[in-house]
Protein backbone atom coordinates (compact mmCIF):
# COMPACT_ATOMS: atom_id res chain seq x y z
CA UNK A 1 0.00 0.00 0.00
CA UNK A 2 1.39 3.36 -0.57
CA UNK A 3 1.08 6.48 1.36
CA UNK A 4 -2.62 7.43 0.65
CA UNK A 5 -3.62 3.44 1.00
CA UNK A 6 -3.56 2.78 -2.55
CA UNK A 7 -2.61 -0.52 -3.85
CA UNK A 8 0.97 -0.73 -4.93
CA UNK A 9 3.27 -3.15 -7.40
CA UNK A 10 6.35 -3.79 -8.80
CA UNK A 11 7.70 -6.49 -11.16
CA UNK A 12 9.67 -6.30 -14.44
CA UNK A 13 11.59 -8.49 -16.91
CA UNK A 14 14.26 -11.29 -15.36
CA UNK A 15 17.26 -9.30 -16.63
CA UNK A 16 16.14 -6.39 -14.98
CA UNK A 17 16.63 -4.02 -17.52
CA UNK A 18 12.87 -3.19 -17.64
CA UNK A 19 10.48 -1.95 -14.31
CA UNK A 20 7.21 -1.27 -14.17
CA UNK A 21 5.40 0.29 -10.85
CA UNK A 22 1.58 0.27 -10.79
CA UNK A 23 -0.77 2.01 -8.32
CA UNK A 24 -4.31 1.77 -7.65
CA UNK A 25 -6.40 -1.40 -7.85
CA UNK A 26 -5.57 -3.57 -10.91
CA UNK A 27 -9.16 -5.18 -13.07
CA UNK A 28 -9.76 -8.54 -13.13
CA UNK A 29 -6.86 -10.88 -13.70
CA UNK A 30 -7.28 -13.35 -16.51
CA UNK A 31 -5.82 -16.10 -18.76
CA UNK A 32 -6.26 -15.89 -22.31
CA UNK A 33 -6.05 -19.47 -24.34
CA UNK A 34 -6.20 -17.82 -27.67
CA UNK A 35 -3.68 -19.25 -29.74
CA UNK A 36 -2.47 -15.19 -30.58
CA UNK A 37 -1.76 -15.18 -26.65
CA UNK A 38 0.06 -18.86 -26.84
CA UNK A 39 2.16 -18.01 -29.53
CA UNK A 40 3.26 -14.25 -27.77
CA UNK A 41 4.25 -16.30 -24.61
CA UNK A 42 5.59 -19.78 -25.88
CA UNK A 43 3.13 -21.02 -23.46
CA UNK A 44 -0.03 -22.98 -22.89
CA UNK A 45 -2.09 -19.43 -22.42
CA UNK A 46 -1.07 -16.04 -20.93
CA UNK A 47 -2.20 -14.78 -17.60
CA UNK A 48 -2.75 -10.94 -17.56
CA UNK A 49 -4.34 -8.47 -15.23
CA UNK A 50 -5.72 -5.18 -16.64
CA UNK A 51 -4.43 -2.05 -15.18
CA UNK A 52 -6.26 0.34 -17.13
CA UNK A 53 -7.63 2.06 -13.95
CA UNK A 54 -4.78 2.21 -11.93
CA UNK A 55 -1.52 4.22 -13.12
CA UNK A 56 0.94 2.12 -14.86
CA UNK A 57 4.59 3.96 -14.38
CA UNK A 58 7.68 2.19 -16.35
CA UNK A 59 10.51 2.73 -14.08
CA UNK A 60 13.41 1.99 -15.41
CA UNK A 61 13.68 1.70 -19.51
CA UNK A 62 10.64 0.64 -21.41
CA UNK A 63 9.11 -2.40 -23.01
CA UNK A 64 10.16 -3.01 -26.65
CA UNK A 65 6.97 -3.55 -28.88
CA UNK A 66 5.81 -5.94 -31.36
CA UNK A 67 2.49 -4.92 -33.14
CA UNK A 68 0.30 -7.81 -33.43
CA UNK A 69 -2.78 -6.73 -34.95
CA UNK A 70 -3.67 -3.30 -36.30
CA UNK A 71 -5.52 -3.20 -32.74
CA UNK A 72 -2.90 -4.61 -30.31
CA UNK A 73 0.50 -4.28 -29.41
CA UNK A 74 2.74 -6.50 -27.23
CA UNK A 75 5.43 -5.64 -25.08
CA UNK A 76 8.69 -7.39 -24.22
CA UNK A 77 12.00 -6.86 -22.83
CA UNK A 78 14.71 -6.31 -25.65
CA UNK A 79 17.50 -7.43 -23.80
CA UNK A 80 15.97 -10.97 -22.46
CA UNK A 81 12.53 -11.09 -23.95
CA UNK A 82 10.47 -11.56 -20.68
CA UNK A 83 6.62 -10.79 -22.03
CA UNK A 84 5.15 -7.95 -20.33
CA UNK A 85 1.93 -6.61 -21.88
CA UNK A 86 -0.81 -7.15 -24.23
CA UNK A 87 -1.64 -3.27 -25.06
CA UNK A 88 -5.35 -2.39 -27.14
CA UNK A 89 -7.22 1.03 -27.07
CA UNK A 90 -8.74 0.18 -23.65
CA UNK A 91 -5.72 0.10 -21.93
CA UNK A 92 -2.47 -1.91 -20.98
CA UNK A 93 -2.73 -5.34 -19.48
CA UNK A 94 0.38 -6.59 -17.70
CA UNK A 95 1.94 -10.18 -17.80
CA UNK A 96 0.88 -11.90 -14.41
CA UNK A 97 4.27 -13.73 -13.72
CA UNK A 98 6.08 -10.58 -14.42
CA UNK A 99 4.75 -8.96 -11.07
CA UNK A 100 7.24 -9.00 -8.47
CA UNK A 101 4.68 -11.18 -5.96
CA UNK A 102 2.30 -13.26 -8.84
CA UNK A 103 0.75 -14.95 -5.68
CA UNK A 104 -1.35 -12.44 -4.94
CA UNK A 105 -2.55 -11.76 -8.74
CA UNK A 106 -5.74 -15.14 -8.87
CA UNK A 107 -7.43 -15.30 -12.44
CA UNK A 108 -10.40 -15.20 -12.16
CA UNK A 109 -11.47 -15.82 -15.88
CA UNK A 110 -10.47 -17.93 -18.86
CA UNK A 111 -10.69 -16.26 -22.17
CA UNK A 112 -9.89 -17.33 -25.67
CA UNK A 113 -10.86 -21.10 -24.82
CA UNK A 114 -11.72 -22.24 -28.68
CA UNK A 115 -8.00 -22.52 -28.61
CA UNK A 116 -7.78 -24.46 -24.98
CA UNK A 117 -5.23 -27.35 -25.19
CA UNK A 118 -6.70 -30.61 -25.02
CA UNK A 119 -4.81 -31.41 -21.71
CA UNK A 120 -4.66 -28.23 -19.90
CA UNK A 121 -7.33 -28.96 -17.33
CA UNK A 122 -5.26 -32.13 -16.14
CA UNK A 123 -1.81 -30.44 -15.74
CA UNK A 124 -2.73 -29.91 -12.10
CA UNK A 125 -2.91 -33.78 -11.47
CA UNK A 126 0.58 -34.24 -12.91
CA UNK A 127 3.15 -35.65 -10.40
CA UNK A 128 5.47 -32.83 -9.19
CA UNK A 129 9.00 -32.02 -7.70
CA UNK A 130 11.28 -29.33 -6.56
CA UNK A 131 13.96 -27.82 -8.03
CA UNK A 132 16.20 -29.13 -5.76
CA UNK A 133 14.86 -32.59 -6.17
CA UNK A 134 16.19 -33.40 -9.27
CA UNK A 135 19.17 -35.07 -8.13
CA UNK A 136 20.65 -35.51 -12.11
CA UNK A 137 20.70 -31.89 -11.49
CA UNK A 138 22.07 -31.37 -8.54
CA UNK A 139 25.94 -30.53 -8.92
CA UNK A 140 24.43 -27.77 -11.57
CA UNK A 141 21.97 -25.49 -8.86
CA UNK A 142 24.45 -25.97 -6.55
CA UNK A 143 26.58 -23.69 -7.58
CA UNK A 144 24.40 -21.92 -9.94
CA UNK A 145 24.58 -18.56 -9.97
CA UNK A 146 21.42 -16.41 -11.32
CA UNK A 147 21.68 -12.85 -12.70
CA UNK A 148 18.07 -12.49 -12.64
CA UNK A 149 16.99 -9.49 -11.19
CA UNK A 150 15.53 -9.93 -8.02
CA UNK A 151 11.77 -10.03 -6.87
CA UNK A 152 11.94 -5.92 -5.85
CA UNK A 153 13.02 -2.88 -6.82
CA UNK A 154 16.75 -2.00 -7.21
CA UNK A 155 18.80 1.40 -7.46
CA UNK A 156 21.09 0.40 -9.65
CA UNK A 157 20.99 -2.84 -12.17
CA UNK A 158 23.09 -4.94 -13.23
CA UNK A 159 25.05 -5.23 -9.90
CA UNK A 160 28.53 -3.97 -10.28
CA UNK A 161 29.88 -7.55 -10.16
CA UNK A 162 28.00 -9.07 -13.17
CA UNK A 163 29.00 -6.05 -15.61
CA UNK B 1 4.74 -40.14 -39.91
CA UNK B 2 7.75 -37.73 -39.73
CA UNK B 3 8.59 -37.03 -36.22
CA UNK B 4 9.49 -33.84 -37.55
CA UNK B 5 8.14 -30.82 -35.88
CA UNK B 6 8.02 -26.99 -36.44
CA UNK B 7 7.68 -24.22 -34.69
CA UNK B 8 8.51 -20.26 -34.03
CA UNK B 9 8.01 -16.75 -32.67
CA UNK B 10 4.32 -15.11 -32.89
CA UNK B 11 5.35 -12.62 -35.90
CA UNK B 12 7.91 -15.60 -37.51
CA UNK B 13 10.90 -13.91 -37.71
CA UNK B 14 12.87 -16.57 -36.08
CA UNK B 15 10.96 -20.63 -37.57
CA UNK B 16 13.02 -23.74 -36.31
CA UNK B 17 12.70 -27.39 -37.12
CA UNK B 18 13.25 -30.38 -35.09
CA UNK B 19 13.86 -33.73 -36.22
CA UNK B 20 12.69 -35.37 -32.98
CA UNK B 21 11.47 -33.81 -30.06
CA UNK B 22 12.29 -35.82 -26.70
CA UNK B 23 9.32 -37.48 -24.27
CA UNK B 24 9.85 -34.84 -21.20
CA UNK B 25 7.08 -32.47 -21.74
CA UNK B 26 7.01 -30.68 -18.57
CA UNK B 27 5.84 -27.25 -16.56
CA UNK B 28 8.93 -25.68 -14.56
CA UNK B 29 7.21 -23.42 -11.92
CA UNK B 30 10.52 -21.89 -10.55
CA UNK B 31 10.90 -18.55 -10.28
CA UNK B 32 13.51 -18.10 -12.71
CA UNK B 33 11.39 -20.09 -15.40
CA UNK B 34 8.49 -17.84 -13.99
CA UNK B 35 10.04 -14.21 -14.77
CA UNK B 36 11.94 -15.06 -17.78
CA UNK B 37 7.86 -16.18 -19.60
CA UNK B 38 6.00 -13.76 -17.58
CA UNK B 39 3.98 -16.21 -16.89
CA UNK B 40 2.89 -18.89 -14.08
CA UNK B 41 5.24 -21.61 -15.88
CA UNK B 42 7.40 -22.33 -18.78
CA UNK B 43 5.75 -25.16 -20.50
CA UNK B 44 8.89 -26.49 -22.34
CA UNK B 45 10.12 -29.99 -24.32
CA UNK B 46 13.28 -31.10 -24.59
CA UNK B 47 15.40 -32.20 -27.74
CA UNK B 48 18.62 -33.26 -28.47
CA UNK B 49 20.84 -29.96 -30.27
CA UNK B 50 21.99 -31.48 -33.27
CA UNK B 51 18.63 -32.13 -34.06
CA UNK B 52 17.34 -28.57 -33.82
CA UNK B 53 17.79 -26.19 -37.13
CA UNK B 54 16.73 -22.62 -37.27
CA UNK B 55 15.28 -22.31 -40.66
CA UNK B 56 14.55 -18.63 -40.46
CA UNK B 57 16.15 -15.84 -38.36
CA UNK B 58 18.45 -16.80 -35.37
CA UNK B 59 17.11 -16.23 -31.46
CA UNK B 60 18.83 -13.96 -29.41
CA UNK B 61 19.74 -15.53 -25.77
CA UNK B 62 19.63 -13.60 -22.24
CA UNK B 63 22.31 -15.49 -19.90
CA UNK B 64 19.71 -16.21 -17.16
CA UNK B 65 22.89 -17.98 -15.27
CA UNK B 66 26.34 -19.04 -15.68
CA UNK B 67 25.20 -22.57 -17.33
CA UNK B 68 21.60 -21.34 -18.41
CA UNK B 69 20.92 -18.81 -21.23
CA UNK B 70 17.01 -18.44 -22.77
CA UNK B 71 16.44 -17.60 -26.32
CA UNK B 72 13.39 -15.08 -27.58
CA UNK B 73 12.74 -13.45 -30.95
CA UNK B 74 14.57 -9.76 -30.49
CA UNK B 75 11.36 -8.16 -33.09
CA UNK B 76 8.41 -9.68 -30.86
CA UNK B 77 9.62 -11.36 -27.85
CA UNK B 78 8.41 -14.73 -27.90
CA UNK B 79 10.39 -17.22 -25.80
CA UNK B 80 11.86 -19.95 -27.41
CA UNK B 81 13.89 -22.21 -25.52
CA UNK B 82 15.63 -22.62 -22.03
CA UNK B 83 19.47 -23.99 -22.99
CA UNK B 84 21.90 -25.58 -20.46
CA UNK B 85 24.64 -25.05 -21.82
CA UNK B 86 26.68 -27.61 -21.48
CA UNK B 87 23.80 -30.21 -21.97
CA UNK B 88 23.23 -31.74 -25.40
CA UNK B 89 19.62 -31.32 -25.26
CA UNK B 90 17.85 -27.90 -25.34
CA UNK B 91 14.38 -27.29 -24.32
CA UNK B 92 11.71 -25.53 -26.64
CA UNK B 93 8.72 -23.74 -25.40
CA UNK B 94 5.49 -25.82 -26.01
CA UNK B 95 3.56 -22.85 -27.30
CA UNK B 96 5.79 -21.63 -29.70
CA UNK B 97 5.97 -25.02 -31.29
CA UNK B 98 3.27 -24.62 -34.50
CA UNK B 99 1.13 -28.01 -32.81
CA UNK B 100 1.31 -27.49 -29.10
CA UNK B 101 -1.80 -29.59 -28.62
CA UNK B 102 0.23 -33.02 -29.76
CA UNK B 103 2.68 -32.64 -26.83
CA UNK B 104 1.17 -33.66 -23.31
CA UNK B 105 3.18 -32.74 -20.45
CA UNK B 106 3.74 -35.23 -18.06
CA UNK B 107 4.95 -33.34 -15.06
CA UNK B 108 5.98 -30.30 -12.98
CA UNK B 109 9.66 -29.54 -12.31
CA UNK B 110 9.94 -26.47 -9.74
CA UNK B 111 7.04 -26.74 -7.49
CA UNK B 112 8.43 -24.52 -4.67
CA UNK B 113 7.66 -21.73 -6.76
CA UNK B 114 3.94 -23.29 -8.16
CA UNK B 115 1.09 -20.29 -7.30
CA UNK B 116 -1.09 -21.45 -4.48
CA UNK B 117 -4.44 -21.19 -6.36
CA UNK B 118 -2.65 -22.88 -9.51
CA UNK B 119 -4.72 -26.16 -9.72
CA UNK B 120 -7.98 -24.16 -9.18
CA UNK B 121 -7.07 -22.80 -13.07
CA UNK B 122 -9.11 -25.67 -14.76
CA UNK B 123 -12.42 -24.41 -12.40
CA UNK B 124 -12.17 -20.86 -13.33
CA UNK B 125 -15.38 -19.32 -15.02
CA UNK B 126 -15.42 -19.89 -18.48
CA UNK B 127 -15.64 -16.69 -20.78
CA UNK B 128 -16.24 -18.65 -24.05
CA UNK B 129 -14.41 -18.65 -27.07
CA UNK B 130 -12.49 -15.27 -28.57
CA UNK B 131 -14.74 -15.07 -31.57
CA UNK B 132 -18.01 -15.37 -30.05
CA UNK B 133 -20.54 -13.07 -27.76
CA UNK B 134 -19.95 -9.83 -27.16
CA UNK B 135 -16.14 -9.62 -28.09
CA UNK B 136 -16.88 -11.12 -31.64
CA UNK B 137 -16.56 -7.89 -33.45
CA UNK B 138 -13.07 -6.89 -32.06
CA UNK B 139 -11.74 -10.66 -32.66
CA UNK B 140 -12.79 -10.32 -36.21
CA UNK B 141 -11.29 -7.16 -36.47
CA UNK B 142 -8.18 -8.46 -34.94
CA UNK B 143 -8.53 -11.74 -37.47
CA UNK B 144 -8.69 -9.82 -40.36
CA UNK B 145 -5.42 -7.73 -39.34
CA UNK B 146 -3.42 -9.91 -37.39
CA UNK B 147 0.54 -10.37 -38.01
CA UNK B 148 1.40 -13.37 -36.20
CA UNK B 149 2.71 -16.17 -38.41
CA UNK B 150 0.59 -19.11 -39.34
CA UNK B 151 1.14 -22.43 -37.82
CA UNK B 152 3.57 -23.88 -40.14
CA UNK B 153 6.53 -22.46 -42.15
CA UNK B 154 6.30 -19.95 -45.52
CA UNK B 155 8.07 -19.52 -47.92
CA UNK B 156 8.74 -15.62 -47.54
CA UNK B 157 7.29 -13.51 -44.65
CA UNK B 158 5.51 -10.80 -44.13
CA UNK B 159 3.67 -10.94 -46.60
CA UNK B 160 3.62 -7.60 -48.76
CA UNK B 161 0.64 -6.53 -47.12
CA UNK B 162 2.16 -6.41 -43.90
CA UNK B 163 5.14 -4.31 -45.04
CA UNK B 164 3.09 -1.32 -46.08
CA UNK B 165 2.23 -0.59 -43.15
CA UNK B 166 2.78 1.46 -40.87
CA UNK B 167 4.94 0.63 -37.52
CA UNK B 168 3.19 1.85 -34.17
Amino acid sequence: MSLDNRPQYSGGCQCGAVRFRVEGALGEASVCHCRMCQKASGNFYLPLVSARQAKLTWTRGEPKRFRSSNHASRGFCAECGTPLTYEAPDGVALAIGAFDDPSGIAPVIQWGIEAKLPYVDEIPSLPGEDTMADVDAAAFLADLVSYQHPDHDTEEWPPEAKR
Amino acid sequence: MSKAVTGGCQCGAVRYSVAELHDNAHLCHCRMCQKAVGNLFAALIGASKSKVSWTRGEPSVFRSSEHVERGFCEKCGTPLFYNYLSSERINLTIGSLDHPERVKPKGHDGIEGRMPWFSELATLQDYGETEAGDSAEWAAAIKRTSRQHPDHDTEEWPPAAHQTESKP
